[in-house]
């Protein structure tokens, strides 16, 4: 049992190593995605006017509801607007958008925001959580934006690219309420298509991944069949029968046989000292499970 | 006049009539499948092949190539949204029933063969290559490589992992990918021994394996906990098939969940089985499914399966030129490696008794059978991984 913990514990250990300790800041839930600070000819409510607006972005799996989470463009007044509770049209599916729009006309509904944009300065938007104290994400606009230019995340939700560094900057393209970078098709299908058309390529790295899996798969139960051997030999020699002299000794079945044998018969006391020849004749057990007749008796197909 | 306006009327009722009725809206593809719907049914009562699954898709053909006036929006066929086999189907389309026949596959698997022998396991890897084969004949038969990747997956002959992959990878083939992994699976007894009798001597067929050693409950509780963090850590977008296969297996092994294992291995899979059937035969709408790529999948699977058989059986060969005399593997256990459970098993177990009748074989089948299973998985959970 304690080689069994010991092996648990490397194992962890081999794990908890080959996991890594990542210090690249993680992406979050909500993403304020695409900002835009002067709308001239862009995107219009459905009042048919045009401001500024805040693009949000799911950032997860699962559908969200953003209701009751706060909007501002005031670090110290994170509280500025609270987005309503209760409104079906809070609830992002996973990976999609919501918009606001930044023209101080909160009585408009619940997509119109206390607080408006500034060109003329840098912008700061934040979004806190229901408590109002955990900032959730936080994006700073550059002063000067020119009309009708959004700044944000060029792949949606995408704050940080493998350094570790904020990718936000204007973009090339302008698109309120949907994905910032448009799939036309599968990159991975494309990549294939390109670099490994007849395929080769493929299968020799998945037929790698599949033995190398399954190989370790081999070794794990290779050397917990040894451990279990020996532990079950151990348990037997402990018991003190025959089996146990049979596991610790180099005798034959037949050997112990006529030594027992012998025992039996002095024990017993049956007989004299005579000369006797003694025939041991083994006898096999092939009956098993596995070799009954109603493991054979589907027909193949005719 | 008004019993000629009655007259009519009733005209017009019997003629609206007529138009909705199969009668009015059959093509001569409704009834082709419709006939292929009845060979399924008919082989699969006279000759039981694989009669768990084929009798529901076959039937399920049959329901699925009823014609009816698409017109007239009455939410009766499969692929209209909110009908009553749409919803069944959602299983397939969103994979849900796969895992859950995997469940039931783990609470049913003895995984003690390939416990007592790990060596066994590699046959299972090798005998993926059937997936991977098929996959580069698929790309050069002009499949797109996501497609290539879901008609490849029928060389893992595993009906439960082709539905989840190919759903996930290419939707439109479906059917096709199910009804071929599901046939081919029937028909092991026939495409396999021919590869096993050519790839071996008779010196090899009849070599006699050592019998495993006993395994202990210890190792068997070990084996569905370790077995599923060593192979989803290397292959995390396989877990709903690993996670749900070894989860089944502990319910088995655990010796305490004896009622769970019993529902999961009995009337859950059941279950699963007759609306996973089902539903993938009545997918097999004519419209969709008669189509020359469905015959070139149909073309493809067979060659996986001959592959992955034969890649089995060289790989023990080429195993027993390291292994001494007494520890040698007999190559008739290798075409087992590529899933199909427990069917390629029994067809290495009736060719090995063929030419000794007291050469049992198995119990040593069992192992790269249900090795295959789990490789077939990991090999699934890559495909995704790149294709995806």
């Amino acid at each position: 049992m304690r080689v069994i913990k010991q092996l648990m514990v490397y194992l962890f250990a081999m794990v908890a190593m080959l996991s890594g300790c990542s210090t690249t800041p993680e992406n979050p839930e909500w993403v304020i995605n695409e900002v835009m600070v002067v709308n001239e000819n862009s995107y219009m409510d459905s009042y048919g006017q045009r401001h500024p607006w805040i693009e949000i972005y799911n950032n997860t799996a699962r559908t969200m509801d953003i209701g009751g989470r706060y909007l501002t463009n005031d670090p110290d007044h994170p509280k500025k607007y609270a987005i309503p509770r209760g409104d079906a049209l809070t609830n992002v599916k996973p990976h999609q958008h919501i918009l606001f729009f930044a023209d101080e006309m909160p009585l408009k509904g619940t997509f119109h925001l206390n607080f408006t944009l500034d060109s003329t300065k840098e912008n700061w938007i934040g979004l806190y959580d229901n408590d109002g104290k955990t900032l959730l994400d936080e994006i700073v606009i550059p002063a000067g934006m020119q009309a009708d230019q959004t700044f944000g995340y060029e792949k949606d939700g995408l704050k940080y690219d493998e350094e570790g560094n904020n990718t936000a900057q204007i973009l090339d393209r302008v698109t309120p309420s949907s994905n910032n970078a448009i799939l036309e098709e599968n990159l991975k299908v494309k990549y294939l298509e390109e670099n490994d058309a007849d395929g080769g390529l493929l299968t020799i790295t998945s037929m790698l991944v599949v033995f190398l899996g399954l190989i370790v798969l081999y070794f794990f139960f290779k050397l917990s069949g040894n451990i279990a051997k020996r532990m079950s030999q151990r348990q037997v020699a402990k018991s003190g029968t025959l089996s146990a002299v049979r596991s610790h000794s180099h005798l034959s079945g037949e050997v112990l046989a006529a030594i027992s044998a012998a025992i039996y018969e002095l024990k017993e006391d049956q007989h004299d000292i005579e000369s006797t020849i003694l025939t041991i004749q083994q006898v096999k057990r092939n009956f098993s499970p596995w070799n009954t007749k109603r493991q054979s008796l589907r027909e193949l197909p005719r | 006049m008004q019993t000629m306006n009655t007259l009519l009327s009733l005209s017009d009722n019997l003629r609206t009539f007529w138009s909705y009725t199969g009668f009015y809206n059959a093509e001569p593809e409704h009834l082709i499948m419709i006939l292929i719907g009845l060979v399924f049914i008919y082989l699969t009562i006279t000759k039981e092949y694989e009669p768990l699954l084929l009798i529901p898709i076959g039937f399920g053909i049959l329901v699925g190539n009823i014609p009816f006036n698409e017109a007239a929006n009455l939410k009766i066929g499969i692929y209209e949204e909110g009908s009553v086999l749409n919803i069944l189907y959602q299983g397939v389309v969103q994979g849900w029933y796969p895992p859950l026949i995997f469940l039931g596959i783990g609470a049913m698997t003895d995984f003690s063969a390939l416990i007592a022998n790990p060596k066994l396991i590699l046959i299972g890897a090798a005998a993926q290559f059937g997936i991977f084969g098929a996959y580069i004949i698929a790309l050069q038969m002009g499949f797109a490589p996501n497609e290539a990747g879901a008609i490849g997956i029928i060389g893992g002959a595993d009906g439960p992992t082709a539905i989840f992959t190919s759903s996930k990878l290419a939707p439109h083939l479906l059917g096709a990918v199910a009804i071929s992994a599901y046939s081919y699976m029937a028909l092991v007894p026939v495409i396999q021994p021919p590869f096993m009798r050519l790839f071996t001597t008779r010196k090899e067929r009849l070599i006699r394996m050592k019998n495993p050693r006993v395994v202990s409950q210890t190792e068997k509780i070990l084996f569905p906990i370790m077995g599923l963090l060593l192979t989803a850590f290397l292959v995390p977008s396989g877990l709903p098939l690993l996670g749900m296969l070894f989860f089944g297996n502990l319910l088995k092994e655990s010796g305490v969940t004896r009622r769970l294992a019993e529902t999961a291995r009995g009337p859950l899979i059941d279950t699963v089985t007759i609306l996973l059937g089902f539903t993938v035969g009545a997918s097999t709408q004519a419209t969709t499914f008669l189509r020359v790529e469905s015959l070139k999948v149909f073309a493809i699977g067979a060659l996986s399966f001959v592959i992955g058989t034969c890649t089995g059986l060289l790989f023990v060969k080429f195993l027993n030129l390291f292994l001494s005399r007494e520890k040698k593997l007999n190559p008739l256990i290798g075409n087992a490696g590529v899933s199909a459970v427990p069917d390629a098993a029994r067809i290495s177990q009736s060719l090995g008794l063929e030419y000794d009748p007291s050469n049992y074989l198995l119990m040593h089948a069992m192992g790269p059978n249900v090795a295959g299973v789990i490789g077939s998985a990991v090999a699934a959970g890559i495909l995704l991984g790149f294709l995806y």
